[in-house]
């Protein structure tokens, strides 16, 4: 009896002390800033992050040429404390501030852009997002040539060879596209200069004879030595003497291939910091950026990384502007669920509930609060169309079914936190881009007209079909409503299904689905990170839908000296080619290189307006369904936290990407007390 | 195809270890467990030292140790292969990999990623690749979803929190349930009795984060008595502790009530009875133990459950525990967090059965087997 009473307590006190243990390693004091983070980050290195809650820490953490700014959201001097601009727009020299230094006190040097740069392109460390860097000179040739002159010299050659051996005849086109889409030609032969080639990727629809697609091989072998050359003379120049490259300590010179106007917004973004050279070679792992090995250069400094349980920033001591931080030290919670982080906001023990999708049933109450912020966000939310499953393939059907959609009843009664309905691809808001006009918008007759004309008169005849969504509540709801309205209006079957990620994506990529929900966020502002993933085989389209002047305009807006110089076949096939002519001649015209800049500018969004009314008014590859929004919740005593910007030219514009450096903001507690308001 | 057929054998071989030969069981058991013992010692003491311990560790085995635990570990340790290797299998056929993503990756960067993290294409590769890391270097592999760690940092401190929280809400469950159950039991059909079987029924019913957030709502947002979520003190301890414990205990008070009318009426506590000895030493010295048999069968299993942490409890209560990685693992399809995980539950598993069956053997002395016989 004692026996079994003395084990009992044993197990007792047992049970006590591994949950003291688990306990005694608890934080200390509260930080000065704390708030919830969607997810746990994946990684803290700048090179091959990519995610949001990434974005906010890595910002922190490092800092690059230069930083956003908080009241504008513009770039100003960062570790560059100055640059200049040459006229014809390619060259940027960037000089350092002599007192900027990593966080072991070694002074940050044009040496390490140099380092840094290079290494995101290099094309063993595998980074997603080394393609942002390519309008600087070499970059492209050092990131991608290589593989692309093997392929060419090798594996395509074998498979076009293969595809000639099976059709001594005409080759259907069909095999043509398969071949083409299988082994990536028209990324891989992006702007070759060889005819024959150029003259494969713009060929004209239909079967193609023998003897045009058996002189390719050889042609093939050329370009694939010509990019095996400008490969190797990119690796000598790289990083080194050209491209980007340091003129001394303090000097930083970076050339670009084309003028490109977001470049120095590019420049504050995580993929172009710098990382500090001597850590990442100590450690040959890929785990350098861990609290007890990191060494960083901006206004934090990592403190301390318990994974699911909190991330800790302190302020750093070796950071030159130290004195303008406001904020000691910040927490940064995990947390996954949308409930805990409302109800930690609200009892006080987070500061500031960034985008986290707030439960929808609490929206209309939450957006009565003073302390609930929304505003546009920089994300698109649609339905991706099967451009390649009939009846999908047809122009009117696609049209019709943007025409059956009633968005403001999804965004007003569904969504209710204050999203708009979408009629572009490219959410509104960017600085100078003015939208083309949009045939989307909600009229069910033309859309029953539009599907009678295409041989389904009421709906009759219409297979049955589904709209694929990944497994989440609130899609859940877009999609029964969505497919509820295209019933009632045009009287076609659909049913909605959902798959978790993976699988999801996996039937996205393969085009095993009929309708499916995607959503987008934009990298930079500017309109062209939602225009470059229809490119036709693009590896983010995903529809089958393609088209060679979308392209071409695409192609024209990122080297628009080039189109200027050529711009037939373009303005051939245009909408409203007068326009484009006529800024292209005032381009051409000017003499004053400011004035040929701002004109090459509208130049580049006309063309860019172009290709989105492709999208909106004449193919519909896609339904817009809405623009998402920012939501925030953030106590009132955290100052410099701005969800309108005020330009420095005075224009107001939204917070779209929701950034708020943490550098720029700062506690005043009127009071001790940490309640709920 | 092949690789089913290796599957297959691996489970006819281990279900044929169950008819070996008492002198066979001895000599395998002794081996296996010399291996397994020398390949864990190996990373603290070095390989000569921990061959001579698995050397000197089998031969004591072989002479010393009762044949059930020999039995247990000619089965357990070819178990544990077999798991890992049916487990990659099934990983391999689910659809996705760990580097697919929203943006499309080209294949160049893909075969990079790949071979960085040692993750081939073909399962038994995979399968070869583990295992050669598991006990050539000791590492459980990098984990692909979380760069820079290990599967062993992510997991590591994560298990104590799951243990410590799961072993808290076992004892709450054990001394609810068994105090429900056992007044239950004792006062049949009166109104404590349904009372209590009705507490029960709601503890069963109610899922687990239905309770916590009515705990969060009552405790955390009205009184302001406990802080919502998070870890790091006693008081963030309580509520999913209480969470997780309550749909345990109603069903050990269940079992309890059962037991105990069942051992009520043995002839033996008829005889106690009518030796005059007083209720409660007839309840507490002879009928509880009869009563915590089919408890003790329930906690072997329903403790390494709960020990590997309940995913839905940690989520809502943001408590780092180990459930996140189980399911985390799986739907980033992180290959070696999900072996991961998979060997740590086995772990537990075995664990607690051995408990459950030494318990049984300490409860019921009619159950307790000698190993001379063998």
């Amino acid at each position: 009896m004692l026996k079994s009473l003395l084990s009992a307590f044993l197990v007792f006190a047992a049970a006590l002390l591994v949950v003291g243990f688990t306990l005694s390693s608890s934080t200390g004091q509260r930080a000065d800033f704390r708030f919830t983070n969607a997810t746990e980050p994946k990684t803290l290195d700048p090179q091959l992050a990519t995610g949001e809650p990434e974005h906010r820490i890595l910002s922190a953490v490092f800092e690059g040429l230069a930083r956003l700014e908080g009241r504008s959201l513009e770039p100003v001097p960062g570790v560059a404390e100055s640059w200049d601009i040459s006229g014809d727009g390619k060259t940027y020299t960037f000089h350092l501030r002599p007192n900027a230094r990593w966080s072991d006190g070694h002074p940050v040097t044009a040496h390490d852009f140099t380092y840094s740069w290079r290494r995101l392109q290099e094309p063993s460390l595998g980074s997603e997002y080394a393609y942002i860097m390519h309008m600087v000179r070499y970059a492209q040739a050092y990131n991608t040539h290589e593989a692309q002159a093997a392929a060419l010299q090798g594996a395509i050659q074998t498979a076009l060879n293969e595809l000639l051996a099976k059709y001594p005849g005409p080759i259907p086109a069909a095999e043509v596209r398969a071949f083409s889409s299988k082994q990536n030609l028209d990324a891989v032969l992006k702007g070759t200069p060889n005819e024959l080639l150029r003259n494969f990727l713009l060929r004209p629809p239909g079967d193609l004879p023998h003897a045009v697609l058996s002189a390719l091989p050889a042609q093939f072998e050329l370009e694939g030595k010509r990019r095996q050359a400008l490969y190797e003379e990119a690796k000598r120049h790289f990083g080194i003497d050209g491209g980007v490259y340091a003129k001394d300590e303090h000097t930083l010179v970076v050339e670009l291939s084309a003028p490109t106007p977001y470049f120095l917004e590019l420049t504050t973004f995580y993929p172009l910091f710098p990382v500090p050279r001597r850590a990442i070679e100590k450690s040959a792992g890929r785990n350098w950026f861990l609290p007890d090995r990191i060494v960083s250069n901006g206004p934090f400094r990592l403190s301390q990384w318990r994974v699911g349980d909190h991330i800790r920033l302190e302020r750093s001591a070796s950071y030159w502007g130290k004195n303008e931080v406001g904020l000691r030290s910040v927490d940064i919670l995990p947390i996954e669920n949308a409930t805990t982080a409302l109800n930690l906001y609200l009892t006080g023990e987070v500061d500031w509930m960034p985008e986290q999708t707030v439960p929808q049933d609490l929206a209309p109450d939450l957006r009565k609060r003073p302390d609930f912020f929304t505003g546009p966000a920089f994300i698109a939310y649609y339905y991706r169309i099967n451009c390649t499953r009939k009846p999908f393939d047809d122009v009117r059907v696609r049209k019709a079914l943007n025409l059956a959609i009633d968005r403001e009843q999804i965004t007003r009664d569904v969504l209710r936190l204050g999203q708009q309905p979408a009629k572009y691809v490219v959410p509104p808001g960017i600085h100078g881009y003015k939208q083309p006009e949009s045939g989307i918008r909600f009229d069910v007759e033309q859309a029953q007209r539009l599907l009678s004309e295409a041989g389904f008169p009421g709906g009759r005849g219409f297979p049955k079909f589904g709209i694929l969504y990944n497994t989440a509540e609130s899609h859940k709801k877009v999609a029964e409503v969505v497919a509820d309205q295209l019933r009632r209006n045009l009287h076609v079957d659909v049913a909605a299904y959902n798959q978790e990620w993976q699988s999801y994506q996996q039937s996205a990529r393969a085009l095993d689905y009929d309708l499916a929900r995607a959503g987008w966020i934009g990298d930079y502002e500017d309109p062209n990170t939602f225009l470059d993933m229809w490119l036709t085989n693009g590896g983010n389209n995903q529809t089958g839908w393609g088209s060679v002047i979308y392209d071409r305009l695409l192609a024209a807006a990122a080297d628009v000296e080039q189109f200027v110089a050529q711009p037939e076949f373009v303005l051939e096939h245009a909408h409203d080619a007068p326009a484009l002519q006529h800024l292209a001649e005032a381009a051409r015209g000017s003499a004053d290189a400011t004035q040929r800049l701002k004109h090459m500018s509208e130049l580049r969004m006309a063309l860019l307006a172009e290709a989105e009314r492709i999208l909106v008014a004449d193919q519909f590859p896609i339904m817009p369904m809405y623009v998402y929004v920012t939501s925030d919740m953030v106590k009132p005593d955290v100052k410099g936290f701005y969800t309108e910007l005020i330009g420095s030219d005075g224009t107001k514009r939204p917070n779209l990407r929701n950034i708020h450096p943490l550098r720029d903001l700062s506690i005043e507690r009127a009071s001790n007390e940490s309640g709920a308001r | 195809m092949s690789e089913i057929a290796v599957l297959l054998f691996g489970i006819v071989l281990l279900g044929a270890t169950a008819w070996c030969p008492p002198r066979a069981t001895r000599v395998l058991g002794a081996m296996l467990f010399a291996l397994t013992f020398g390949a864990v010692l190996r990373f603290v003491l070095g390989v000569p030292t921990a061959l001579a311990c698995g050397v000197l560790g089998g031969f004591l085995t072989y002479r010393y140790f009762p044949l059930l635990v020999l039995r247990r570990v000619l089965f357990l340790v070819p178990a544990l292969v077999l798991l890992i290797y049916a487990t990659t299998l099934l990983m391999y056929r689910a659809p996705g990999n760990p580097f697919a993503n929203e943006r499309a990756t080209t294949p160049q960067v893909e075969a990079a990623l790949r071979a960085q993290y040692g993750v081939p294409k073909s399962a038994s590769a995979f399968f070869g690749i583990y295992m050669r890391r598991l006990l050539v270097e000791g590492t459980l592999g990098p984990s692909i979803k979380v760069q820079g760690r290990t599967v062993e940092e992510l997991i590591g401190p994560a298990f104590p929190v799951s243990v410590a929280l799961g072993s808290l809400s076992l004892l709450i469950s054990v001394t609810l349930g068994l105090g429900l159950g056992i007044v239950a039991g004792l006062r049949r059909n009166s109104a404590v009795d349904h009372l209590s079987m009705l507490l029960a029924l709601l503890g069963v019913s109610l899922p687990n984060f239905v309770l916590g957030s009515a705990a969060m709502i009552v405790f955390s947002l009205w009184f302001r008595w406990l802080p919502v979520a998070g870890w790091g003190s006693l008081r963030h301890v309580v509520m999913p502790a209480f969470a997780l414990a309550l749909p345990n205990a109603a069903i050990i008070a269940r079992l309890s009530r059962s037991g105990m009318i069942d051992v009520l009426q043995q002839d033996y506590i008829r005889t106690a009875r009518a030796k005059g000895l007083p209720e409660s030493w007839v309840v507490i010295r002879h009928a509880l133990r009869g009563t915590l048999m089919p408890v003790v069968s329930f906690l072997g299993p329903a403790a390494a459950a709960t020990m590997t942490g309940s995913f839905v409890v940690e989520v809502l209560f943001a408590v780092p525990g180990m459930g996140q990685w189980f399911v985390k693992g799986a739907i980033n399809r992180d290959y070696s967090v999900v072996l991961g995980t998979a060997v740590a539950y086995f772990g537990l598993v075995i664990l607690f059965n051995l408990i459950v069956d030494l318990a049984y053997a300490w409860l019921d002395p009619r159950l307790r087997s000698t190993g001379a016989h063998d």
